[in-house]
């Protein structure tokens, strides 16, 4: 059978070839990286869960069954071992605590230019990158895992569903209320106001 | 949710609703003021993650990786693949085959040994009292059959 390159590679790391397994790294790591850095809002911890989630890929290769996109077998193993970060409740408690910046810090962001308040022009860098942190660190992990792989790594539905092992309806609408908490809290940090969080 | 729609707008922002549903909710965003709103803010806020800095890994990622690879200890299927090295293979083989080739042998030569009683009397007695000298010039060795009974002697098996 015709597998594509990464299938390939995978079946060669499955036989213990390092150079494949670097290969697939170079390919994919900033893949994952990026991913594991909006999943936990940290730089320094997603560089250390990026090299944790392919040690993982390593080490398992041989039970690697080429019946998915490798892309989307990646991102499960990815997914489920950034869940198991975030259920440990210390690390949590660390991230909300520490990284992600306060209600009031984001708001006191808000500096309203020239242009005015109009949506598409009002929110700097900076304060857009506080406000989607602010808002991922409000959605469920599934929430976040979809809209991280939907909207950071333009990732097909059905893949997405295969990756976190849920129906497409499912993923639907968690990438429906994902999108749309987003939009609310850039929304209203524009409006200069601070949302109540949609959970505790 | 305000619209029965609401939670389809997304997928249609995104282009994965399939054709039929697709036709159903741009018929609804034509009459629903709601809807409308709802979809531009998604459609906005899709764009604008564009906007957002990228994540670089660190470059020295690739090489602390590798090295914690190179470091794992191997798992038992890479013992037993190492086992089954030609190297490590041949010569293990080899002596496991010269056990089997030497037990094999040892059987025959029992099996194929006469019992004590098809033996000679004279070469039973000599055998029986060889243990007691040293020299075999002692028991005055004459004949060839006495020579033959003691060069045949580690055949008995037996004291």
């Amino acid at each position: 059978m015709d597998w594509d390159p990464d299938t390939q590679a995978m079946l060669k790391v499955a036989a213990g070839d390092k150079q494949a397994f670097a290969w697939l790294f170079d390919r994919h790591h900033a893949s994952v990286a990026r991913f594991a850095f909006r999943f936990v809002g940290d730089a320094a911890r997603a560089e250390e869960l990026t090299q944790d989630i392919f040690v993982k890929l390593y080490r398992h290769a041989r039970s690697y069954k080429p019946t998915a996109k490798f892309k989307t077998f990646l991102f499960r193993v990815a997914t489920n071992h950034c869940l198991n970060e975030m259920r440990r409740g210390e690390y949590r408690v660390a991230r909300l605590t520490a990284e992600a910046p306060a209600e009031e810090d984001v708001g006191a962001m808000r500096m309203p230019g020239p242009e005015g308040d109009r949506p598409d022009q009002a929110l700097s860098g900076r304060e857009l990158e506080a406000a989607v942190g602010l808002a991922l660190k409000d959605l469920s992990d599934r929430e976040r895992a979809a809209f991280t792989m939907c909207r950071f790594e333009g990732m097909a539905y059905r893949d997405i569903a295969e990756a976190l092992e849920a129906s497409e309806a499912a993923v639907k609408s968690l990438i429906h209320r994902a999108t749309l908490a987003v939009a609310r809290r850039i929304e209203a940090l524009q409006a200069g106001t601070v949302p109540a969080r949609s959970r505790a | 949710m305000s619209c029965a729609f609401e939670e389809d707008l997304t997928a249609w922002v995104d282009g994965e609703l399939p054709p039929p549903h697709r036709a159903r909710v741009e018929a609804h965003l034509g009459t629903c003021a709601e809807c409308q709103g709802t979809e531009r803010l998604l459609r906005l806020t899709v764009a604008r993650m564009a906007e957002l800095p990228a994540f670089t890994p660190s470059p020295s990622a690739r090489r602390e990786l590798l090295a914690r690879v190179d470091a794992l200890p191997p798992t038992w299927r890479e013992r037993f693949a190492h086992l089954l090295r030609p190297g490590v293979l041949v010569p293990s083989a080899g002596l496991a085959a010269a056990v089997v080739l030497t037990l094999l042998v040892a059987g025959r030569t029992r099996v194929e040994s006469p019992s004590l009683e098809e033996w000679d009397p004279g070469a039973l007695e000599v055998a029986a009292n060889l243990e007691l000298v040293e020299d075999y010039e002692v028991l005055g060795l004459n004949s060839s059959e006495d020579l033959e009974v003691v060069e045949n002697l580690h055949e008995l098996g037996v004291p």
